[in-house]
């Protein structure tokens, strides 16, 4: 998956990805597509609670050794 | 809209990091937030105000937090605070009968401040909250 924007939230713990996230989401274009990384197990299902509150969406979360790539997708 | 409210009453780390951990998050996605700071929690409210200090029952864990903190993976209280206000729904209040028990001047607070209130007036702001927390 191509992303528009990358989010390097590794080694950051709760609320450090979300809120690194939440700042490039605000400032990004409908339908651009987000890559977070992070290392903080919680983040997924963070990430997916927050997307589902605000309305963006979740396309899919892979993880590559210790670290997870979720694809969040900027709503329109 | 989902509304959290949350009374703070310690300025130390270990409290509160907890509050603005919540009410930060909470903003960002969507709700509406609330801190209350009230007693020595108001503490925190103080201009130039940097929590340094665990509460003395945990004061082994001390290091530990410092150490966190000077490696970046725990965001400032400060980072957390603006990014939630940036959004507009979340509002810092200060107590204002702390504020005169502790003699505080007139500009002591830090400018994030939204208003000096009284418990009355914070019960009407909290009062369709979804989640209330006390954190002492």
């Amino acid at each position: 998956m191509e992303a528009d924007l990358v989010v390097d939230a590794k080694f950051k713990s709760c609320p450090g990805p979300l809120l690194a996230l939440a700042s490039v989401v605000s400032k990004a274009s409908p339908n651009q597509l987000i890559k977070l990384l992070a290392t903080d197990p919680a983040a997924p299902s963070d990430v997916r609670e927050w997307a589902s509150n605000v309305g963006h969406q979740v396309l899919e979360v892979k993880k590559i050794g210790n670290v997870y790539e979720i694809y969040v997708k900027v709503s329109s | 809209m989902s509304k959290i409210s949350i009374i703070v009453t310690s300025e130390k780390l270990d409290k509160l990091y907890p509050a603005i951990t919540l009410a930060g998050t909470a903003a960002i996605s969507g709700w509406d937030a609330e801190l209350f700071f009230t007693f020595w929690g108001l503490l925190a409210l103080k201009k130039g105000y940097e929590p340094s200090d665990v509460s003395t029952d945990y004061k082994q864990f001390g290091a530990k937090l410092s150490e966190a903190f000077a490696s970046g993976s725990m965001p400032s209280w400060k980072t957390i605070l603006e990014q939630g206000r940036a959004t507009g729904r979340l509002k810092v209040y200060a107590c204002s009968t702390t504020f005169g028990l502790l003699g505080f001047e007139e500009n002591a607070l830090e400018s994030f401040v939204d208003d000096v209130i009284g418990a009355a007036t914070f019960l009407g702001k909290a009062k369709d909250a979804d989640i209330t927390l006390f954190i002492s």
